[in-house]
C-alpha cells in the first residue's frame, strides 16, 4: 500500500545542516502494524511525519497506493490527510476549548463527505470507551482518557493509515496497556498502523518492527506468529 | 520591584520589540491626541480668564423676542447710551462700554491711514477691566485727550524712545490728536477683545442712535462683586426696560427686548442670536474625541498587556516557586505597568510637542504646552492608567497555581473569561473607531456641501469693496468710486447695497404687518439695493420683476413712507407673509401704515452663515444707494481677482488715502463662515484617524498573540486535513465577529452625535445609511487586512513544526 523510495530529509538552520532521514526504503502493506524504534533523534518522528505528509522529504518518492504524494500540492495533501490518515500524538493535542465530542468531530470537519457525522462520532467514542465523557473538556480527563479521545478522533474518519507518535509516552503502565489494546484491536479489524515507540514490550505487540539509528533503518524484524 | 524585575521588564520590552512598539506606541499616540485636544479645549474655555477679577465682570446682552424675527436671540451688544441710563436709574452701578475693537478706527501718521484695533471706553474702564499696565496708570483715561496703547504698538510707533507724552492722531468718527499717557500689556490670544489702543469715549454722543432703544452699537460691561448681586440686579431690569424703552418700543417693551447679564468668561462660546451653539458643540466634541482616543489607547494597552501576561505565566510560576508571595507579584506587575505607561506618557508628550505646529496650522490655533500644568497631570495620568492597566494582568497572573503551570507543557490561556474580556475590549475599541469613521465622513460631506451648495447667487467672480463703509468716505466719493470701478476693463458690473455676500454690511429687520391680521406682523430682514444689484449677483427671478431704473416708482428715496414703496422679496418671505406661491405675492401690498408693494420674488440669496437659519428678506431700491448709512460695493469681474483688486486699490488711493483700503472676494468673505467648521473637521479627522490607527494596532497585536497561542491548534487542524485557506478563514472569522459586533456600539453612537451636529446647519446633508455602511465596510476591510497577513503566515506554517512548538 505504501512505498518509500530513497527518502532523504535534511534540515538547514543557520549554518548547521542536519540529515534526519537517509536513503529510506520502506514498504508498508495494508493491514500491517509496524513499530518504529530507536534512540532519541534517530529520525523516528521525521519518518512518521513524512508518512503523514506533514513534513516533506528533501528528495525521494512517496507512493500511497498508486498516488505519488511527493508531486501533490499543499491543498491536495490537506485533503489527502483528511480522507486517508489518522494521527495520534504523545501529548494528545486535543483542543482545550472544545469538548471531547467536538474534538472527535473535528476529525470529520475537513472531509468532503463525512456521512452521518453524529453516528460516526459516537461509534468512534464507543470503540475507545470514552462516550460517557463526551461533554467534558480535555483538562477534566485523565491522560489515558485524553489519549483514547485522541484515538477516537484519529479513527472517526475511517482512515486507511493510523500514525501514532509514542502514543503511550505520557501514560502510566495501566493506561498504556489500555491504549495498546485498542490499537491492536483496531489492527485486527483491518486498520494499517505505523507507531513510534520507546517501549520494547509495546513494540512487540506490533507485527513488524524496524529499528532506526542516525536516520537509517538498521534492522527489520517480523513477529513470529 | 527588585533589580531582576526591572531587568526582566527591560528585556521583555527589547526582546519583543514589536509588542513593545505597539503597546507603548499606541498608548503614546493616544496620550498625544488627548493632550493636544485637551489643550485645545482648555484654550477655548479659558477666554478672558487671564483678566484679574474676571469672575466679577458681566456683559450686558440684548435679548430679542420678536415674532418670527431673523434676529431673535441674545447678542452681547447694547445701545450706546444704556450705561448712562442705568447709572441714572441705579446709582452706584459700576460699568464701562467698549466701542470699536478690531479695526475700530485708524491711526494717521504722515498723512497715511492704517487700520488699528481702537476701542473707545468709559473713564471707568479700569474699574471693570483691570488690564495689567506697563507704563502709566488706567486713571489717565479720565482726561479726554489721553490715549493708552499696547506694548506692541508702542514699539512699532516709537521704537526704543519713550512713548509717554508723544502725540498720536487717531480717527474713529473724526481725526483727533491724543497724548500717549500709558502702555498696557498686550492682550493674550485667549481673548475676544482685539484692543491695542484705548481712547476715552467722547462726552457728546457720537451718533444720533445713541439713546435709541432697539439699536445696538457697542458692548456694555458691568461689575458685580458676587453672582447673587448680579442676579438681583438682572431682576430689576425688565421694569427698567419697560420704563426707558416706552418711547421707542411701545408699551411692555420688555416683552420684545430684555437685558440679561452673561458672565464674561462665557461670552466666547455663547452663540449670538439665532446661530446654533456651534462653538460649544465643537469644543465639547473635540474634548470627547480626545477622551475617547485616550480610552481606546488604554483599552488597547490593557488588552495587549493581559494577552502578553499569559505568555509570562511561566515566569510568574517560577518566581512563586522561588518564594515571591502574591503581593510581591502584584506589586511587580503594577510597577511594570506604571513604568511602561510612564515611558508612553513621555513619548506622548514629545509627540504632542512635535505635532503641535502641525495641529496649529490645521486648526488655525496657537497652542503651546504649559509644562507646569501638563507634567503633573501626565504623572497623575501615568499613575491612574498604569494601575488600571496593570491591575487585571497582575491579579490574573498572580492567581495561577504555580505547580500546574510548571508541570504542564504550555501556558494557561486565561480561560474563557480572559477571552471574553479581550473580545469585549476589541468590540469597544472598534465600535469607537467605526463611530469616528462615520463621524469623519459626515463632517467632511457637510463641510463640502456647505462650500458647494447653491447660495442663490454666483459666488465665483464676485468681489466686494468694503472700505466704503467708513463714514469718512461720504456718499459723493462712494458714487465716484463706484463709477470708476464700472469703467475697469475686467469689471462687468458693480452695484451698491447696504449689505453683500458674506454679510459685511448693515443688518436690519423690520416688522411687516399683514392686511387683515392683528398685531405687528412677522419681522423680516431688509436690504437696500442700488441699480444693477440683482444683476451683479445673478439672482434668479421666480415671479414678477426686479427693480428697474426706468420705473420711477421703484425708488424708495423718492417716495414718502405713507404713500408706500415697492419691494422685492425672497422665496422664504413668500410663506412668511402668508402667500401660497411667488406668483400670488406679486402686486400685493403689505406693511400696514408703511405700505410695501411686492413687485417681484427672487430665489433666496444666502449672504450669511450657513449656521444661521435662512431668513425671510425684502429688498428696497435706492436710485442713489450710496446715501444709505452703510454702503458696500459688490463687483462682478472676470479673470484674475488680483488684477481687479489692484485696480480697486489704485482707484481707492487716488480718492480717499486717509481711509484704509479693504476689499475681498466673495470666496474669502464666505470662508469666514466655514473656517470654524473646517478647523473642527480637520481636528476631528486627525483625532479620529489616530484613534482608528490605535484600534488597528491593537487588533493587530491581539491577532498576532492569538495566532501564536493557536499554533498548536492550527497544526492539529492541518493534520486533520485543513487547508491553508481553511485556517486563514478560521482566524479571520474569529476577529470579524467582534468587529461586526462593534457596529452595534458604533451606529447608534454615530447616529445620535451626527444628527445633533447636523441640526446646527440650516442647510445640511441627509444622514444617509451609506455613511454607516461605508464606516462598517472600511472597518471590516481594515480588520481583515490587519489580521489576514498573520493568518496566512500561520496557516502556511508546516504542521509538523506547529505540533512540536510547545
Amino acid at each position: 500500500m505504501i512505498r518509500l523510495e530513497q527518502i532523504q530529509r535534511r534540515y538547514v538552520s543557520d549554518e548547521v545542516e542536519t540529515t534526519a532521514l537517509r536513503d529510506i526504503d520502506l514498504a508498508v502493506s495494508a493491514g500491517e502494524f509496524l513499530a518504529v524504534m530507536g534512540p532519541s533523534g534517530c529520525g523516528k518522528s521525521t519518518l512518521l511525519n513524512t508518512l503523514g505528509t506533514v513534513d516533506r522529504p528533501t528528495s525521494g518518492r512517496y507512493l500511497f497506493g498508486d498516488q505519488d504524494l511527493a508531486a501533490m500540492g499543499e491543498k491536495a495533501l490537506a485533503r489527502f490527510r483528511g480522507a486517508m490518515l489518522g494521527f495520534v500524538f504523545q501529548s494528545f493535542n486535543l483542543i482545550d476549548e472544545l469538548t471531547i465530542e467536538e474534538n472527535v468531530a473535528l476529525g470529520l470537519a475537513y472531509r468532503a463527505n463525512g456521512g452521518d457525522r453524529r453516528t460516526r462520532v459516537s461509534q468512534a467514542m464507543d470503540k475507545v470507551g470514552i462516550a460517557h465523557r463526551a461533554r467534558h473538556f480535555p483538562h477534566q480527563l485523565s491522560g489515558g482518557q485524553q489519549q483514547r479521545a485522541a484515538i477516537a478522533r484519529a479513527i472517526v474518519g475511517d482512515p486507511k493509515l493510523i500514525l501514532a507518535d509514542e502514543p503511550t509516552g505520557n501514560l502510566d503502565t495501566a493506561n498504556g496497556e489500555q491504549v495498546m489494546n485498542i490499537l491492536q484491536a483496531l489492527n485486527e479489524e483491518g486498520a494499517t498502523i505505523v507507531m513510534v515507540t520507546h517501549s520494547p514490550s509495546h513494540a512487540d505487540m506490533a507485527r513488524r518492527r524496524i529499528d532506526m539509528l542516525d536516520g537509517r533503518i538498521v534492522a527489520s524484524a517480523m513477529r513470529a506468529i | 520591584m527588585n533589580r531582576f524585575a526591572l531587568l526582566s521588564l527591560y528585556r521583555s520590552l527589547t526582546r519583543h520589540k514589536l509588542y513593545a512598539t505597539l503597546n507603548v506606541g499606541g498608548l503614546a499616540v493616544g496620550i498625544a491626541v488627548f493632550l493636544v485636544l485637551g489643550l485645545y479645549a482648555r484654550f477655548e474655555t479659558s477666554y478672558e480668564k487671564w483678566l484679574p477679577r474676571h469672575d466679577r465682570v458681566y456683559v450686558a446682552q440684548t435679548v430679542w423676542n420678536l415674532p418670527e424675527s431673523p434676529f431673535n436671540g441674545a447678542y452681547p451688544y447694547t445701545m450706546g447710551g444704556l450705561l448712562e441710563q442705568l447709572r441714572e436709574d441705579f446709582p452706584g452701578v459700576v460699568g464701562t462700554r467698549i466701542r470699536g475693537g478690531r479695526n475700530g478706527g485708524t491711526v494717521i501718521r504722515g498723512g497715511v491711514a492704517t487700520s488699528a484695533d481702537i476701542a473707545q471706553v468709559d473713564a471707568s474702564f479700569f474699574d471693570v477691566f483691570d488690564l495689567p499696565m506697563v507704563r502709566g496708570s488706567g486713571s489717565a483715561l479720565r482726561q479726554p485727550a489721553n490715549v493708552l496703547i499696547s506694548e506692541t504698538l508702542a514699539r512699532r510707533y516709537f521704537g526704543t524712545s519713550d512713548p509717554i507724552g508723544q502725540t498720536l492722531t487717531i480717527a474713529v468718527d473724526k481725526a483727533v490728536n491724543y497724548r500717549v499717557a500709558g502702555v498696557f500689556r498686550d492682550l493674550p490670544a485667549n481673548s475676544d477683545f482685539r484692543i491695542s489702543v484705548l481712547v476715552p469715549l467722547p462726552a457728546a454722543p457720537p451718533s444720533e442712535q445713541w439713546f435709541h432703544w432697539g439699536s445696538s452699537s457697542l458692548q456694555t460691561f458691568l461689575r458685580f462683586d458676587t453672582p447673587q448681586a448680579a442676579r438681583a440686579f438682572e431682576q430689576k431690569l425688565p421694569p427698567f426696560v419697560d420704563r426707558r424703552g416706552l418711547a421707542d418700543m411701545g408699551k411692555d417693551a420688555s416683552r420684545i427686548q430684555q437685558i440679561k447679564l452673561l458672565p464674561l468668561t462665557r461670552m466666547h462660546l455663547e452663540p449670538a442670536g439665532s446661530e446654533s451653539a456651534s462653538a460649544k458643540i465643537t469644543v465639547v466634541t473635540l474634548a470627547i474625541v480626545g477622551l475617547l482616543t485616550l480610552l481606546v489607547a488604554i483599552v488597547n494597552y490593557v488588552n495587549l498587556a493581559t494577552a502578553r501576561a499569559n505568555v509570562r505565566a511561566r515566569e510568574v510560576a517560577m518566581r512563586k516557586v522561588l518564594g515571591a508571595d502574591r503581593l510581591a507579584l502584584v506589586r511587580q506587575f503594577l510597577g511594570e505597568a506604571v513604568l511602561t505607561v510612564g515611558v508612553a506618557a513621555l513619548l506622548g508628550l514629545i509627540l504632542a510637542e512635535l505635532s503641535l505646529p502641525l495641529v496649529n496650522a490645521a486648526g488655525g490655533l496657537s497652542l503651546t504646552i504649559p509644562y507646569a500644568l501638563v507634567v503633573p497631570a501626565l504623572m497623575a495620568l501615568t499613575l491612574v492608567v498604569g494601575l488600571l492597566a496593570g491591575f487585571y494582568p497582575a491579579l490574573l497572573l498572580s492567581r495561577y497555581p504555580a505547580a500546574s503551570v510548571l508541570a504542564s507543557a504550555r501556558s494557561p490561556g486565561g480561560g474563557r473569561v480572559g477571552t471574553r474580556v479581550r473580545e469585549g475590549l476589541v468590540v469597544l475599541q472598534f465600535g469607537l473607531a467605526i463611530a469616528f469613521m462615520v463621524g469623519t465622513a459626515v463632517l467632511v460631506a457637510q463641510t463640502r456641501h456647505v462650500r458647494q451648495s447653491d447660495l442663490g447667487f454666483q459666488r465665483e467672480g464676485l468681489m466686494m469693496l468694503l472700505s466704503t463703509r467708513d463714514s469718512l468716505v461720504g456718499a459723493d466719493r462712494t458714487r465716484m468710486i463706484a463709477a470708476a470701478i464700472r469703467e475697469l476693463p475686467s469689471v462687468r458690473s458693480a452695484a451698491i447695497g447696504n449689505n453683500a455676500a458674506g454679510g459685511s454690511g448693515e443688518d436690519n429687520a423690520d416688522n411687516v404687518p399683514l392686511p387683515g391680521v392683528a398685531g405687528d406682523g412677522p419681522s423680516l430682514r431688509w436690504i437696500i439695493t442700488g441699480p444693477d444689484f440683482f444683476k451683479v449677483y445673478g439672482a434668479r427671478v421666480l415671479a414678477g420683476r426686479v427693480f428697474d431704473a426706468a420705473h420711477r416708482d421703484d425708488d424708495a428715496l423718492a417716495r414718502d413712507m405713507a404713500s408706500g414703496i415697492n419691494i422685492v422679496i425672497n422665496r422664504q418671505a413668500v410663506s412668511t407673509l402668508g402667500f401660497r406661491s411667488p406668483q400670488e405675492a406679486i402686486g400685493k401690498t403689505v406693511g400696514g401704515k408703511r405700505p410695501r408693494t411686492i413687485i417681484g420674488v427672487v430665489e433666496d440669496m444666502r449672504f450669511f452663515s450657513p449656521r444661521q437659519p435662512n431668513s425671510a428678506t425684502y429688498y428696497v431700491y435706492y436710485s442713489q444707494p450710496e446715501k444709505a448709512f452703510t454702503a458696500v460695493v459688490s463687483i462682478r469681474y472676470t479673470g484674475d481677482p488680483r488684477v481687479t483688486m489692484d485696480a480697486l486699490r489704485t482707484i481707492w488711493q487716488r480718492s480717499v488715502p486717509q481711509v484704509p483700503f479693504e476689499a475681498a472676494t466673495a470666496d474669502t468673505q464666505l470662508t469666514k463662515f466655514y473656517e470654524a467648521d473646517d478647523r473642527a473637521t480637520r481636528l476631528f479627522a486627525i483625532g479620529a484617524g489616530l484613534a482608528v490607527l490605535i484600534g488597528c494596532v491593537g487588533l493587530w497585536g491581539l491577532a498576532s498573540y492569538n495566532t501564536q497561542m493557536r499554533i498548536r491548534e492550527i497544526g492539529i487542524r492541518k493534520t486533520l486535513g485543513a487547508s491553508s485557506a481553511d485556517i486563514a478563514r478560521l482566524l479571520v472569522g474569529q476577529f470579524l465577529r467582534p468587529v461586526l459586533l462593534a457596529n452595534l456600539v458604533a451606529w447608534p453612537l454615530a447616529f445620535v452625535a451626527m444628527r445633533t451636529w447636523l441640526t446646527g446647519f440650516d442647510d445640511h446633508v441627509a444622514l444617509s445609511p451609506l455613511f454607516f455602511i461605508g464606516g462598517t465596510a472600511a472597518a471590516t476591510v481594515i480588520a481583515v487586512l490587519t489580521v489576514l497577513g498573520q493568518s496566512l503566515r500561520a496557516s502556511r506554517a508546516a504542521p509538523a513544526w506547529a505540533l512540536r512548538h510547545e
